[in-house]
């Protein structure tokens, strides 16, 4: 396959991706309304766009199955059957299946054929299933007429009018009218081959023919009916036409065999026909086929290489493979609003005129034009700055698309364990980075997992409290200064503080008698291994996860809080940076190199006084801040770099907090504030610990970001890791 | 014929250079008063030698990173990194930007000499030097007039995954 080939192949997936996501949000949408046409039509179109698609690029298992349930939703589109409960789950599991085929075409996983075959299956009996349901069921059907069949039909209607037409005074349109009474007439052509050049036109003769599409629950005889006082000499013929679906549901009928699509994809195996013409038994094949060699063996056979050669030949080839494997491009894409790049072309286009009044103010500057310059260089400041944000705002997706899966998820889980949840979101249309987004998507899963099944009651003991039985979980997004905040919220039974607190004590993390404040109690939580849950469930209740969700949010750069009022519910918040490109750092000194401290770990830095410095054991430092010991990091001694002063005394210290530990981490000075946007050391060098990225400097030099988890961890360990 | 291949020739010559398979053309270089050969198309530019930023904990040989118009090069100091002595930096220091892997690293050399046009025939094979003297990172050795010119393997010289920089010594710098 080509490369160009292949590069269509990935926008592909992007594309079928894309639709997948509005048939299963359609479906959803859909068991609640199931009466709403439009969002049939936008899962049937989706679903059809995915088969085409897959067709032309010869993904013909993919487009089969989606046939599939495009015949199915056709007949629901149709009328003919009506979306049940039964029928939103086929066509989901379905869903799922097309993204599983999908998912192996990518990743060359192998797919669970027997899923398929059911699903195959089940997808065509559900077509086939007799109307009975659909009547008991269906609004459509109440308006039906009793002299139709109650099934719309298409009818090809050709109408060639007498010639005589206009003397007898019979209008054209009129019919069109009465015809549109009857259903919806789709197509109307108007066919001109008889018409004469204009000398031989005869202006009381009619030269005109229709041809006309009609949609209609009425019968053939209805439509005849319309025609009845020109019927004698037009040349008339109404044909019903058969819908796509009608007409596979016919080659099925007479041959089953073909549509199942392992069967039909590429031509078989030698050994295969050999053995289906008679020529061999199976048997006999098999035994040929574990005779077969590779070609190395045969090669040492003849002796044409030794085994050794052969053995550096397979290094080779398996080294290939995994350089091939690992050189495979993570394609990743946006799509970004043309309005967006639009704006960014015309704040490029200032800055390049900025840029060109600079210059020719350089070029011939004399002194008293420095208020010019200074303004000048303001303006270029702000064009800068509006091009960065703007820059960053192609990156920034909203946040609604993390937010998709859960519809399905929480039906799924409501399936599951029998609560009757409803999902209310908002604020889909923040936006943030498209990195962030990518990886909120598991956190806040088990987020929702946990209060759908932790958080939520059962439906009677709902009602017991008096408590609305459908249980509530609302997501919602908005910015906060510089962060967005996502939280997740339910109205369920909350927090309970005596039992994590008992929890505690057993585990060792609280003392008997302590008096811990709620603060202090709910983030326990999120300690490994920590559950108060009764009983292990499926779903949740292992305790591990929730100290996994914390994990991700602070490895993002962000923080997770909780509050919750027990019998009324809990709400996670979750605060997190709109951007992982760019950082707000502390650029401090230390000898000569300069390093960058992510502000969000910094908790304040001081200057102690000497008496506040104490020692444990001769070597370990603390320091005392406000009472409390805090043990020092000298952060020359963790990088290897000459320092300007050792003496705790002249240093600064900053106090920095991950993860729940706290150290004063020594530098020589403090030299300001600043955003620096991350560059990655891994891209040309390798990752080095301690070190988070570096970024550029205003002179132009490589400035380190600290990575203070590793720092600490140096610090611990007392070297670092040999590279 | 080996011999000097200078400027406009060399120039010409380097268009060719991808097509041609019975020759090579290497950019070399030296270190003390020994020469070095690389492979011309894994060179992405030369430049002047700038301060770089120190990276903690690493191997000596990694001097530090340079931004590389925005891009974080990591520079290695190929003296160090061969065992020699350290110099001081002259103007004549310059740093080689070649791509290994797609990955891209400056190296440090005391001057850059001559683009050199090598048949395939004329490339020598390393003399075997036993355990005394580690020649895995040489391609082969060539000849510039009268002067030994060793064949450097960049993949293997910079995707050592053994780590034995250190250890690592073409030749005793004593000698």
């Amino acid at each position: 396959m080509s490369n160009e080939f292949a590069q269509f192949q990935d926008s592909f997936f992007e594309e079928a991706a894309e639709h997948l996501a509005v048939v299963e949000k359609g479906l959803l949408e859909l068991e609640q309304h199931p009466e709403d046409l439009n969002l049939l039509n936008k899962v049937f179109r989706s679903a059809h766009s995915i088969k085409g698609t897959a067709g032309m690029f010869g993904f013909s298992a993919v487009a089969q199955f989606t046939h599939k349930m495009e015949t199915l939703l056709d007949l629901l589109r149709g009328g003919q059957k009506v979306v049940s409960p039964l029928i939103a789950d086929l066509l989901l599991k379905s869903t799922d299946c097309v993204k599983t085929l999908i998912e192996s075409l990518k990743s060359g996983a192998v797919v669970d054929e027997e899923t398929v075959q059911r699903l195959t299956t089940e997808l065509a009996s559900a077509g086939a299933l007799d109307s009975r349901q659909a009547d008991s069921s269906g609004k459509k059907m109440d308006a039906v007429p009793l002299w139709s069949g109650g099934v719309t039909r298409t009818y090809s209607i050709s109408w060639m009018p007498p010639d005589w037409l206009f003397q007898r005074g019979v209008d054209p349109l009129q019919i069109m009218k009465d015809l549109r009474c009857l259903g919806n007439l789709t197509k109307v052509s108007l066919d001109v081959s008889r018409l004469p050049r204009l000398a031989d036109i005869d202006p009381e003769r009619c030269y005109f023919a229709w041809k006309l599409q009609l949609t209609t629950e009425k019968d053939r005889q209805v439509i005849d009916s319309v025609f009845e006082y020109v019927r004698g000499d037009s040349g008339l013929s109404i044909e019903e036409v058969k819908t796509k679906l009608e007409v596979q549901q016919v080659s099925q009928g007479t041959d089953k065999t073909v549509t199942s699509p392992s069967e039909s994809d590429g031509p078989k195996p030698l050994g295969e026909i050999l053995v289906e013409s008679g020529v061999v038994s199976r048997q006999m094949l098999d035994q040929a086929l574990a005779q077969q060699k590779r070609v190395g063996e045969i090669l040492i056979e003849q002796k044409s290489v030794t085994p050794q050669q052969l053995e550096q030949a397979l290094r080779k080839q398996r080294e290939q493979e995994s350089l091939t494997q690992a050189k495979k491009p993570d394609t990743t894409s946006i799509r970004v609003d043309t309005e967006k790049i639009d704006k960014l072309i015309n704040l490029v286009g200032e800055l390049v005129i900025t840029q060109a009044m600079l210059s020719e103010l350089g070029s011939r500057f004399e002194m008293q034009q420095l208020p010019v310059l200074l303004e000048r260089m303001v303006e270029l400041e702000r064009n800068t700055r509006e091009i960065q944000e703007r820059v960053m705002s192609i990156r920034m997706l909203p946040i609604g698309i993390a937010f998709g899966r859960f519809p399905r998820l929480v039906r799924d889980l409501s399936a599951k364990s029998g609560k009757k949840i409803q999902l209310i979101l908002s604020g889909e249309a923040t936006e943030l980075d498209k990195t962030v987004i990518e990886s909120i998507g598991d956190p806040l899963t088990h987020l929702v997992r946990n209060s759908a099944d932790h958080g939520l009651e059962p439906p009677d003991e709902r009602l017991h409290h008096n408590k609305q039985e459908v249980g509530t979980i609302r997501l919602n997004a908005f910015h906060e200064g510089g962060n967005i905040c996502i939280t997740v919220e339910d109205d369920g039974r909350g927090l309970d503080r005596d039992k994590i607190l008992a929890r505690a004590n057993k585990q060792g993390l609280i003392g008997e008698n302590e008096r811990p404040t709620d603060d202090q109690i709910w983030p326990l939580i999120f300690k490994p291994g920590f559950s108060t849950a009764d009983k292990i469930t499926d779903v949740s209740g292992r305790g591990v996860g929730m100290d996994v969700v914390k994990r991700n949010i602070e490895s993002l750069g962000g923080t997770v809080t909780i509050k919750t009022i027990k019998g009324n519910g809990t709400t996670f918040i979750l605060k997190l940076p709109l951007t992982l490109a760019i950082i707000d750092g502390m650029t401090v000194r230390v000898g000569k190199e300069t390093y960058i401290v992510p502000l969000l770990s910094i908790l304040e830095s001081i200057q102690p006084k000497a008496n506040l410095i104490r020692t444990v054991v001769g070597k370990g430092e603390l320091i005392n801040v406000r009472s409390r010991y805090i043990p020092i990091v000298r952060l020359y001694e963790v990088f290897g770099s000459e320092p300007q002063y050792t003496d705790p005394k002249e240093a600064i210290f900053l106090i920095l907090e991950t993860e729940g530990e706290r150290a004063a981490v020594m530098v020589d000075e403090i030299l300001g504030q600043q955003q620096v946007v991350i560059k990655s050391m891994e891209q040309n060098f390798r990752k080095v610990e301690g070190v988070a990225g570096a970024t550029i400097l205003g002179d132009g030099r490589v400035g380190l970001i600290v990575d203070v988890r590793g720092v600490l961890a140096i610090s611990r360990r007392g070297h670092a890791i040999a590279a | 014929m080996t011999g000097m291949v200078r400027d406009k020739e060399a120039k010409d010559l380097n268009q060719q250079a991808g097509s041609r398979a019975d020759a090579s053309q290497f950019l070399t270089f030296s270190l003390g008063d020994e020469l070095y050969g690389i492979d011309i198309l894994r060179v992405q530019e030369i430049k002047g030698y700038s301060a770089v930023t120190k990276i903690p904990n690493t191997p000596p040989h990694i001097k530090g990173v340079l931004n590389l118009r925005g891009t974080i090069v990591p520079i290695v100091e190929l003296r160090t990194k061969f065992g020699m002595p350290t110099i001081d930096y002259t103007a004549f220091t310059v740093i080689i930007v070649v791509v290994v892997q797609d990955k891209v690293t400056g190296l440090v050399v005391d001057a850059v000499s001559d683009v050199l046009h090598v048949e395939k025939k004329a490339i020598q094979a390393v003399p075997d030097f036993g355990n005394k003297v580690d020649v895995t990172f040489l391609n082969g050795v060539g000849k510039s007039g009268d002067k030994l010119v060793s064949l450097l393997d960049i993949d293997r010289l910079l995707l050592d995954p053994a780590g034995k920089d250190s250890s690592m010594r073409l030749r005793n710098p004593n000698v």
